[in-house]
């Protein structure tokens, strides 16, 4: 178990380290200048060559690439341009507000998708689970910045219950994790009903059934049982996706998360803040990635006590 | 093993009430195709103690069949009518009643032991969940358990506290086998419905599992509806026997005289279709007739190579 751990460790610190130096790579090869961003439009030549040596952008790639492997390992990831401040810092000060909108997010998902999942596999073809499939097609159909803008029109101006933008109350939490949570609902509900489905035609389950098993038994401890691990994964995964920042839907309510962040650091070329971003949410996803594999032994016998069958 | 077989006997020859008694039982199933007459009118009945066999081939409506008695058919696919009388209680005219006889007077033997136990939960959870329902024992832990273990032992299962620990991927087949009996005779059920106990099994464990439900019979007085396609098994445990093909009855009757004497093509081809019938032959209580079948197999089977 513990060389199991150190090996899914190994894995993940390297795919972190392929994922930023891919970064590093890219940002470099695609059009734009910090320089420009840095001294804006108006800056001579001169200026531009003075601000490139300042962030050492005038160096071969490679010579820029080695330093920043050297200052990586001592913990520091240079200092962001337009924040004039270590980058660590700047996306570490972000890294809360994403974290509360993603759990925030994946907690109402769980809460809603997977009571809704099972109602639906336990009235298939009846009109009100058609009119629930209908609006679950629709929220995996609608665009999150068009759910987001409708959400600010009719709960913050027109009916303005709650605040548009930022997080100064915790009412400000509310219309971002609806909004994030709708298409997540959406998909996730539907998994939910697929492998509940899959398990109700289950022979284990008629079987249970002809020992006098009650309904709601089946349901919840029998078919909820057996679901249980791919729709845990599929939450612990999106959850980890959400943690690289939930882009459009921060920047639609000017949400202070790291989506926003990397939003304004790739306007700006910010080359020391796009890396320090991709760098703490890779190492994060990594993070959250394990822990689904190491809670894998806790919903599965299977996985736990081994394949090995009996003769 | 044939104590109850005679061959006068008739199903209005006994005086106490069936354990079962199914008349003109119908199973229509909807299908894209259209509807299937699954199970055409067929009517049967079992008392305490005794096996009756539905034999037939793949298709032919046997499962349907037990599986429309048990009410385990998906409600909005399958149609049933006539009258299936557990105990007394008609299950196709209330059925609501059925959910009063799984679990205490009625239990299943499912037909693979590999897919029939829930695999997240493990045996002891399962077989004690039985146990709650069926509503004997006390609720108590200790007691539940240590019912569970006296229950595993009855189906010769060895070590039983280590096994109420294990989950089903860890036993085989067999074993699994006998911890669906167990699960079954939690309750004490009078009346056990075989679907194909053994057809998923070794030929080797086919025969433990066999006499481990006619040695609970003889115990117990418990009356068995086995569904099979095996002759060896039918000819093995069974008091009547009932050919069943396209969803009816093609012959019904005493088991002996079924073997010797079958009555129609069918039957002839089911009794063909037993390559060798082995060492069972042997087993005390059969009749000493059984050179009569071995002929017409061979001489069936010759006929058709």
């Amino acid at each position: 178990m513990t060389n199991y751990i150190l090996k899914r460790l190994g894995q993940g610190l390297l795919t972190v380290f392929l994922t930023v130096s891919t970064v590093f790579i890219l940002i470099r090869l695609a059009p734009g200048d910090p320089a420009v961003s840095y001294a804006g439009p108006l800056a001579t030549t001169e200026q531009l060559a003075k601000v490139r040596e300042q962030f050492g952008l005038d160096r071969p790639v490679l010579e820029q690439y080695w330093i920043f492997l050297q200052q990586l390992f001592t913990g520091n990831l240079g200092t962001s341009y337009s924040f004039q401040a270590p980058a660590l810092q700047v996306v570490a000060e972000r890294m809360p507000y994403t974290l509360t909108l993603a759990t925030a997010s994946i907690l109402l998902t769980a809460v809603v998708a997977i009571p809704l999942g099972v109602w639906m596999s336990r009235r298939p073809d009846t009109k009100s689970e058609f009119g629930v499939n209908v609006l679950t097609i629709a929220g995996q159909s609608m665009p999150d910045f068009w759910t987001g803008i409708m959400l600010l029109t009719g709960f913050a101006v027109l009916i303005p219950i709650f605040p548009a933008s930022g997080f100064a109350t915790w009412g400000g939490l509310v219309l971002p994790t609806v909004t994030i949570a709708i298409l997540q609902i959406a998909l996730i509900s539907r998994m939910v009903r697929r492998e509940m489905t899959t398990n109700f035609a289950a022979p284990y389950l008629t079987v249970a059934r002809s020992r006098g098993i009650r309904n709601s038994i089946l349901t919840w401890r029998y078919a909820m049982g057996n679901s249980a691990i791919p729709v845990f994964t599929a939450l612990g995964t999106r959850f980890a996706a959400m943690l690289n920042g939930v882009v459009v839907v921060e920047v639609v309510f000017a949400w202070p998360g790291v989506g926003s962040l990397i939003v304004r650091a790739l306007e700006t070329r910010d080359y020391p803040l796009i890396q320090a971003t991709v760098l703490l949410t890779a190492l994060l996803a990594v993070g959250v990635q394990l822990v689904i594999d190491l809670a894998y032994p806790l919903l599965d016998p299977r996985v736990r006590l081994g394949k090995a069958a009996a003769a | 093993m044939n104590a109850h077989t005679d061959a006068g006997h008739t199903d209005s020859g006994h005086k106490e009430q069936a354990l079962l008694e199914v008349r003109d039982f119908q199973v229509e199933l909807i299908t894209d195709a259209g509807i299937i007459r699954a199970v055409d009118s067929v009517s049967f009945s079992i008392h305490r103690g005794e096996t009756v066999t539905i034999i037939g081939e793949s298709g032919s409506g046997k499962s349907t069949t037990a599986m429309g008695i048990l009410r385990l058919l998906p409600e909005d696919l399958a149609v049933l009518s006539g009258s299936v009388k557990i105990d007394g209680v008609d299950v196709i005219a209330e059925p609501k009643a059925i959910e009063k006889v799984r679990g205490k007077t009625l239990a299943l033997i499912p037909q693979d032991p590999m897919t029939a136990l829930s695999p997240v939960h493990s045996i002891g959870s399962q077989l004690s969940e039985a146990i709650r329902i069926a509503g004997a024992a006390s609720t108590d832990k200790g007691a539940v358990q240590a019912r569970a273990i006296r229950l595993l032992e009855q189906v010769h299962i060895p070590t039983p506290e280590k096994q109420l620990k294990k989950y089903p991927h860890q036993l085989s087949g067999g074993m699994l086998q006998r911890v669906l009996i167990a699960i079954a005779l939690a309750s004490e059920p009078q009346l056990l419905v075989a679907d194909e106990p053994t057809s998923a099994l070794d030929v080797t464990v086919q025969g433990g599992i066999l006499d481990l439900l006619l040695e609970l019979q003889e115990q117990r007085g418990i009356g068995i509806l086995m569904i099979t396609h095996d002759l060896g098994v039918a000819r093995l445990i069974s008091d009547r026997i009932h050919v069943m093909k396209d969803g009816s009855f093609v012959e019904s009757g005493d088991v002996q005289q079924i073997v010797d004497h079958p009555a129609t093509e069918y039957t002839r081809d089911l009794l063909a279709a037993v390559p060798v019938l082995g060492p069972w032959d042997e087993t005390p209580g059969l009749p000493a007739t059984t050179t009569t079948p071995d002929a017409a197999l061979t001489n069936t089977g010759a006929r058709h190579e």
